[in-house]
């Protein structure tokens, strides 16, 4: 234990405490036009934990950043409104369905191009994704248009209220998502010897390998996993955001800074990460001119990086020399 | 071994190769397909990819079907038209470079384009400078005022949408205080901006003027902060998808105020997407949606029926105004070329002196100071009950 | 340097080469290609040969590009090649600033942070909408002129660009064969090896993130003037990735590695375009056909990157060392086979 370490632990600390701050400070100043803010922000901020989970998981096994990573949520919306809308097949399959798709797509792409490039640099792999994203949202306009497409929602649309404030019944099923996701996928990489060594096989593969566990397989269930809890998210999305080919791009880029903010590497870290970038980008437009609201998110970001590199729940890493 | 040996010469080399071979590929131009020198041949670049997408592919739907009809007719004093179709992918930049090489590569007479403002306003310079005509599809206010020569437009324009909109407000609704809520790009911010400037004068106060971002789909937090002011009226100025999720938001919300949207949601996407939210929302359109708010017998009511009648059975889908300012823009070119030939300057004359052309956005009647060709009595405003369009009254 | 300068020379030349018709349109695109190989070539000296990672290059070249188009349209009286030229330094100023604290990050996290401050640039351009003209943009920039020379027309503004952008290469050049060129190359192999040996590894990064913001910023500028009008949408988060793209496929750590990725990135599309006409047999659907470019936009990517990550130019030349191999191989072994045949 050095300083370095007690100065990053005050600072952990110490963004806990603004936050909450705001939190409580704008409840006072606003009452219940504080809560109904707080609570659309942690919607829209458990939106941006499910993509950001995505991220962690595969950063943590392979240090690959997948830039596609919006793109399986928006392949899962999509799907599900071509099955359970046009093909009228029963939610719950035509769920079951999208999930499975997306999540063969996945394990597919990292079969056929990732793993081939598991030596080249940094730079390349970022590139191959980014080439991935664009192949994924250029498939989907040619698949299905560029109209924006309508999902019914779950359990319906009649807002519940809470102390003044109201919140649509889709909001609970992705709440639902969120904490039964991030309840498995921290089982899966703290207590199976498959998850912790993946975790491991990012760091030392050839300790990892000793006990059975290949950068090999670890890469290919990352991707299995990320592509799977993407298009999970999307689907549960779908209803409130009206999923679109375009989709994407904008639910990467926000994911993404909401797991850096938590910690690339932690699948709590990323929902902590997705909630309070939620809340505090729907505070600050409840204050400032809304057109600012989504430079909070970069802020966040470059702070971050500056800061605390990893996250607020991550573990720093180490450069290897 | 070959790098070492031959240094960064042979990298250079393939460059140059590269380049030649490309520029041939590229250079080699489009073969006509009707070899005949007759063929009358007009430009258009729209936004066939890209968040324009869904107004250019309606624009060049009704172009085919405008170049269909007219060669399997008499075609333009006999002479038939291509329309040569270039993608901008809503790029400025690609819109200045696809003019470009229509006007110098193809020789085409007269351009129509684009479908969004943007990338219109940079194809404007090219028209410009060489003296070609573009009739656009794109409603933002800079490309005609001040009136350029060679600029020409067919859709109504956002002005007159919102002095539609303000109409309304005043007349029907009866407010005096309202809540502005528009898309941060340039069509919501450069609608609200008129509107806030335009209202005061029509004893309007406008008590609050939120943005929310093109992506943005919870707009919960804007919505707040309108609620906490006196507004009477919530006019929302953007494209789908945002208003469908403000008028989602709305309803979860239980506000009561009329929401009075911008021609951005004339289209039944708006409906699909919000839902029951979509009932009791007001917003200007053509009159083309709702023919039967044209006097019967009329030439523009003859045309709109005709209109949606070829359309839907040659495209399986309902016509949208999109479609009608793409076949206008076709119109008004080849209605002129009857007279003016190729003769770029006679088309840009012949144009400007338009009177009284029934196309299906309205009756263009272009002068030296108008280059907008309609008026506000080209609009109506339409209220969704039921998940239909009606007019509001 | 002979050989070096009449290599140089022949770019100009091979615009020529299709017909004797000069095609208007292709010098429009050759324009728009210099404009953004500015860029391009500066990125690849911070990303090739000093080994760091920036997404956010498009906001240099906004600035540059906002920049004197405040300037010339604001004040009237504003000489356009001094608005190039305050474009430049501002970037390369607002380099410096930023680059100062986001350096010290490494790989991924370099990538992300450049990244976020690209979009907060992006978010700044529209919303400082009293000097920026907001989403709408600015219009009716005056074109360039340098010392009452006018570059009006798309041919004076084709040879403008193509000139700078050569002393954009030999500035370059310099650069790399100088002490600081040799320590960036140190320090992109190992920066830790390169500190310890005494390369003031920290100094010559920021320089050369400075110098490859300022050659952005004069590209943007220039293509402020050649397109006379700008707003934020030209200068997204999509133009930093095309910028990187450029460079990686063009071959990174090779001085022309840039011009080569860009010329094939922005031929590319139109070379899509024009294959119809010359594969008989190919979907001529017109209204399907600008989405198939960008799904085969995408597929070149990801299989560019799988087969060719060094770029272009390093790929070609290992094909042909390949097939030179072969050759000698395929000519030893009749030899040998002569020789026993006896």
């Amino acid at each position: 234990m050095n300083t370095g370490d007690s100065k990053q632990r005050k600072l952990l600390w110490g963004s806990v405490a603004v936050v909450a701050l705001v939190v409580i400070a704008t409840l006072i100043d606003k009452g219940s036009i504080g809560l109904q803010l707080i609570l659309s922000g942690l919607t829209v901020g458990s939106i941006y934990a499910l993509v950001a989970m995505g991220f962690s998981i595969i950063y943590s096994s392979t240090r690959v950043i997948n830039f596609a990573q919006g793109g399986f949520s928006m392949l899962g919306g999509m799907l599900m409104y071509s099955l359970a809308v046009s093909g009228k097949l029963p939610m719950w399959l035509a769920f079951i369905l999208a999930v499975l798709i997306v999540t063969a797509l996945g394990a597919g792409f990292e079969r056929v191009v990732i793993r081939p490039m598991k030596d080249h640099s940094v730079i390349t792999v970022i590139i191959v994704t980014i080439g991935l994203s664009i192949f994924m949202t250029a498939v989907a306009k040619w698949i299905w248009g560029t109209d924006p497409v309508k999902i019914a929602s779950f359990s319906g649309d009649k807002p519940l209220r809470l102390f003044g404030a109201s919140l649509v019944p889709q909001s609970l099923w992705v709440f639902g998502l969120t904490l039964v996701a991030v309840a498995l996928v921290f089982l899966f990489f703290n207590r199976t010897l498959l998850g912790k060594g993946m975790r491991a096989a990012a760091d030392n593969p050839d300790a990892a390998s000793l006990v059975g566990v290949s950068s090999s397989t670890s890469s290919l269930v990352a991707w299995t996993l990320a592509a799977g809890l993407g298009a999970a998210a999307g689907v549960v999305i779908a209803p409130i955001n009206f999923a679109q080919y375009s989709a994407g791009t904008a639910l990467g880029l926000k994911g993404f800074s909401a797991a850096v903010l938590g910690g690339l590497g932690s699948a709590p870290g990323a929902v902590v990460g997705g909630l309070v970038l939620g809340v505090l980008e729907t505070i600050t437009a409840g204050y400032l001119p809304s057109g600012y609201k989504d430079a909070v998110a970069f802020v966040i970001l470059i702070l971050v990086l500056l800061v605390r590199p990893q996250g607020l729940l991550g573990r720093p890493e180490e450069v290897k020399v | 071994m070959l790098l070492k040996k031959h240094g960064w010469k042979l990298p250079m080399i393939l460059l140059c190769t590269l380049v030649a071979v490309s520029l041939s590929v590229v250079g080699c131009g489009k073969q006509t397909v009707d070899a005949s020198k007759s063929v009358y041949k007009i430009g258009a670049v729209l936004s066939l990819s890209g968040p324009a997408a869904p107004l250019g592919l309606p624009e060049q739907n009704a172009l085919l079907m405008l170049q269909d009809q007219l060669n399997a007719s008499t075609g333009v004093n006999g002479h038939k038209v291509q329309f040569l179709i270039e993608d901008d992918e809503s790029n400025p930049a690609k819109a200045a470079a696809a003019i470009a090489k229509l006007i110098n590569q193809e020789g085409v007479a007269a351009m129509i384009g684009s479908s969004s403002t943007g990338a219109t306003l940079a194809m404007v310079p090219v028209a410009m400078s060489s003296q070609v005509t573009l009739v656009c599809c794109a409603a933002g206010t800079a490309i005609t005022k001040p009136p350029k020569k060679y600029v020409f437009r067919t859709p109504p324009t956002d002005s007159m949408a919102i002095d539609k909109v303000l109409q309304y407000l005043t007349g029907t609704l009866k407010v005096q205080k309202i809540a502005i809520l528009h898309d941060a790009n340039a069509f919501g911010t450069g609608g609200a901006d008129e509107l806030a400037a335009k209202a005061p004068a029509k004893g309007i106060t406008v008590v609050a003027n939120e943005s929310y971002g093109s992506t943005d789909t919870d707009m919960t937090a804007q919505l707040t902060k309108i609620q906490q002011t006196p507004a009477q009226a919530l006019v929302v100025w953007g494209t789908n998808p945002g208003p469908a999720s403000i008028a989602k938001n709305m309803q979860q919300l239980g506000m009561k105020i009329p929401f009075v949207g911008s021609h951005g949601i004339a289209n039944k996407t708006f409906i699909t997407l919000a839902g029951t939210a979509a009932n009791g929302v007001v917003f200007p359109a053509g009159k083309m949606l709702i023919p039967s708010s044209i006097p019967a017998g009329s030439a523009w009511r003859n045309a709109v029926d005709k209109f949606t009648a070829d359309y839907k059975a040659k495209y399986g889908k309902d016509a949208d105004t999109f479609a009608g300012h793409g076949w206008d823009a076709g119109l008004i070119i080849t209605t002129a070329m009857k007279t003016a030939g190729t003769d770029k300057a006679l088309i840009q004359s012949t144009i400007q002196k338009t009177k009284g052309l029934a196309g299906i956005d309205g009756i263009f009647n272009y002068s030296a100071t108008d280059h907008d060709g309609l008026n506000t009595s080209d609009l109506m405003m339409i209220k969704i009950v039921n998940g239909a369009w009606t007019e509001a009254k | 340097m002979v050989v070096g300068a009449f290599i140089l020379l022949i770019p100009l030349w091979a615009k020529f080469i299709p017909g004797d018709v000069l095609h208007m349109d292709i010098v429009n695109l050759m324009v728009l290609t210099g404009v953004y190989a500015c860029a391009v070539v500066g990125l690849n000296l911070l990303v090739g040969y000093a080994g760091q990672i920036s997404l956010g290059h498009a906001a240099f070249f906004g600035i540059g590009a906002y920049t004197t188009a405040i300037l010339c349209t604001h004040m009237h009286w504003f000489p356009t090649w001094l608005g190039v030229i305050a474009g430049a330094v501002l970037a390369g100023a607002v380099g410096w600033l930023v680059g100062k604290p986001v350096l010290r990050l490494k790989g991924n996290y370099l990538a992300m942070a450049t990244l976020g401050l690209g979009e907060i640039a992006f978010i700044l351009f529209q919303q400082v909408k009293g000097l920026t003209g907001g989403t709408v943009g600015i219009l009716d920039i005056p074109p360039l002129s340098i010392f009452g020379l006018k570059f009006d027309t798309d041919l004076k503004f084709f040879f403008l660009i193509w000139v700078v952008i050569l002393v954009l290469l030999l500035v370059s050049i310099n650069l790399i064969k100088s002490r600081v060129g040799r320590g960036l190359r140190a320090l992109h192999s190992s920066e830790v090896a390169a500190d310890a040996m005494g390369v003031a590894t920290g100094r010559y990064k920021a320089q050369v993130f400075v110098l490859s913001a300022a050659f952005a910023g004069l590209g943007g500028a220039m293509f402020a003037h050649f397109q006379k009008y700008i707003n934020p949408e030209s200068f997204t988060l999509a133009l930093s990735i095309l910028f990187i793209t450029m460079v990686v496929v063009g071959g990174m750590g090779n001085i022309w590695g840039g011009l080569v990725g860009v010329v094939i990135l922005t031929f590319l599309p139109s070379v899509i375009q024009a294959l119809p006409q010359w594969i008989p047999g190919l979907p001529h659907g017109l209204s399907n056909f600008s989405n198939y470019e960008l799904v085969l936009y995408g597929a070149l990517l990801i299989l560019f990157m799988m087969f060719m990550p060094k770029g272009v130019a390093f790929g070609l030349s290992r094909a042909a060392d390949y097939t030179e191999v072969r050759a000698r191989h395929f000519r030893d072994r009749q030899k040998a086979r002569k020789m026993e045949g006896r």
